[in-house]
């Protein structure tokens, strides 16, 4: 059986001002796993990924990492944080959140550094990390100077440098290029094949199949409303329409337009009117 | 309606962070280019500075200010800065102003001494005295090479190894951080106001008055700060979440070759020539 490496029981969190974010949320992650969060907008998924990186902290419930719990109190402990930041990175949505030095360099190695990596060792996995995702170029360059593209494989890159163990990313292909969210899936995926466990909140469906063993869907009630496969998932098209995670799609063949739901990876019906699916 | 328009208000706002983000991009490049300068440990240049200041400070003979200005023009072509650029940024601005500072200097009520030219102006009879102007040219030429030493630095050192070379001097490594971290997002906040007026130029046009566009703008800076509020605490976030807790470490990546101690050395017996001369010698 797979090692779990997160586990949340029952976990309620509040925004303050009294703002449900999640509402007894039960979900477990386990050791090598690639599990994707969909969910419409306002559903939880930052939330719960900002629980699980310890930095916010359950109203009630119990957040769980490799079987200790995680809270305020117990995460005082230097060593403790040092040890669980060491295991657990985090991608954010906002690459300038997370780009906060003058230059690239700085911002990839600032992670391993407070980690009290060996300096020598923080160069060679700059250098062959740099290689890897191409970004070598880049090293020397103000944030403000980078394209979104580049900022957020910057931002994963001083990540990977910290060598986690788990990748918790959030919309790492949000607004991208589609070369860019190539390149950025291929490095996902490489940490994945590298024994990485990923979790990643996305609303890119069409890339969930590719990078996603496991989807939980979030709901409305600030809960998983459903879990299974990608493949079982993305199929059940009513269910996804339901939840806001997929829209009408206007295109034209042989010079009639028609419409059907924006989906990808299979083969969808095509309606010549429109109005049903208003 | 005013005759004055928020177009050029807003107009004039706009073009305010656009060419400061263009400066600093300009700036970058001289940095960034293949000059002897720029090639420097920063710690050794900002060192060899703060030696030539103070001589400049210390020394009352044109001639020696001479030869340190001479030194720094040199020291600008060498560091594939283009003489007309470099003099544009020095002289135009700082020793300009101080010239019109030190006119009172040179007549004979401030700077007794030798009579050169006498003049009168309304009931006042003025002297100028050659003590005076001397004095006057000694204090302008100061001025000169002190601004021309301190641009040249910041010209041939990108902003963010200047911060980092703070260190050299004791600054508590948080402090330069922090200062590093304000730089990096001062740009990210310069392109969220100029998005922001340009937006609320699309909708308001040249039609608004001043005082409204003034308005606009400053109701905008109370959402602005608010981001500003809502990015530190993501930011702190960011930083704990890769390890952070409350000491910053970082990589030392200033290397020193021969270069650079030859310069602090040419630096320093600049210093000790110019206080031998100007203290000992006269």
């Amino acid at each position: 059986m797979a090692q779990s490496v997160f586990s949340l029981k029952d976990v309620s969190y509040s925004y303050p001002g009294g703002i449900p974010a999640l509402e007894n949320l039960t979900l477990d992650f386990n050791q090598g796993e690639r599990a994707a969060i969909i969910g419409a907008n306002g559903t939880g998924k930052s939330t719960m990924l900002t629980l699980l990186d310890a930095l916010i902290f359950a109203n009630s419930g119990i957040v769980s990492a490799w079987g200790n719990q995680l809270t305020e109190k117990t995460m005082r402990d230097a060593g403790r944080q040092r040890d669980f930041r060491s295991r657990v990175g985090f991608v954010f949505q906002n690459p300038d959140v997370q780009l906060f030095c003058p230059t690239v360099r700085e911002d990839i190695v600032f992670g391993p550094l407070q980690l009290g990596v060996d300096h020598a060792e923080i160069r060679r996995r700059l250098e062959a990390l740099a290689n890897r995702i191409r970004i070598s170029h880049l090293l020397d360059r103000s944030p403000h100077q980078l394209s979104l593209g580049e900022k957020k494989k910057a931002a994963i890159a001083s990540v990977l440098i910290m060598e986690p163990e788990v990748l918790l990313l959030d919309e790492p292909t949000a607004g991208l290029d589609p070369q860019t969210m190539r390149d950025i899936i291929d490095v996902i995926d490489q940490a994945h094949k590298n024994g990485k466990t990923v979790v990643m909140a996305t609303h890119d469906l069409h890339i969930v199949e590719e990078i996603a063993d496991v989807v939980h869907v979030f709901g409305g009630n600030k809960n998983v409303i459903r879990s299974g496969t990608a493949e079982e998932i993305l199929a059940d098209t009513e269910f996804l329409q339901q939840n806001n995670l997929v829209h009408i799609h206007v295109h034209r063949h042989l010079g009639v337009a028609h419409a059907h739901l924006h989906e990808h990876g299979h083969e969808h019906p095509h309606h010549r009117d429109i109005s049903g699916f208003r | 309606m005013s005759g004055k328009t928020s177009g050029g208000f807003l107009e004039r706002t706009i073009q305010g962070a656009v060419s400061l983000l263009q400066e600093t991009v300009s700036v970058e490049n001289v940095a960034a280019r293949n000059g002897f300068l720029q090639h420097r440990d920063p710690r050794f240049k900002c060192l060899s500075a703060a030696a030539l200041l103070i001589a400049v400070l210390m020394s009352r003979n044109l001639a020696e200010l001479s030869v340190l200005y001479a030194a720094v023009l040199c020291m600008a072509l060498l560091s594939a800065i283009g003489l007309f650029f470099f003099l544009k940024r020095t002289l135009l601005f700082v020793p300009v102003f101080s010239l019109f500072i030190v006119v009172p200097a040179i007549f004979s009520g401030v700077t007794p001494g030798e009579p050169l030219a006498s003049f009168k102006v309304l009931l006042w009879n003025l002297t100028i005295t050659r003590q005076g102007v001397d004095s006057a040219i000694v204090f302008f030429m100061r001025v000169l090479d002190s601004v021309s030493f301190a641009v040249l630095l910041v010209l041939t050192t990108r902003q963010h190894v200047l911060l980092k070379t703070l260190r050299v001097f004791r600054v508590p490594q948080l402090f330069v951080m922090t200062m590093g971290m304000t730089y990096r997002y001062i740009f990210l906040f310069l392109d969220i106001i100029q998005k922001m007026l340009i937006a609320i130029k699309s909708r308001v046009g040249f039609v608004a008055s001043t005082r409204d566009g003034r308005k606009i703008v400053t109701a905008n800076m109370a959402g602005l700060w608010l981001r500003s509020y809502r990015l530190h605490s993501q930011v702190y976030d960011a930083m704990v979440a890769r390890g952070f807790s409350g000491e910053a470490f970082v990589l030392d990546e200033f290397h020193a070759r021969v270069p650079d101690v030859v310069i602090l050395l040419a630096a320093l017996m600049a210093l000790i020539g110019t206080l031998w001369l100007n203290l000992f010698f006269r």
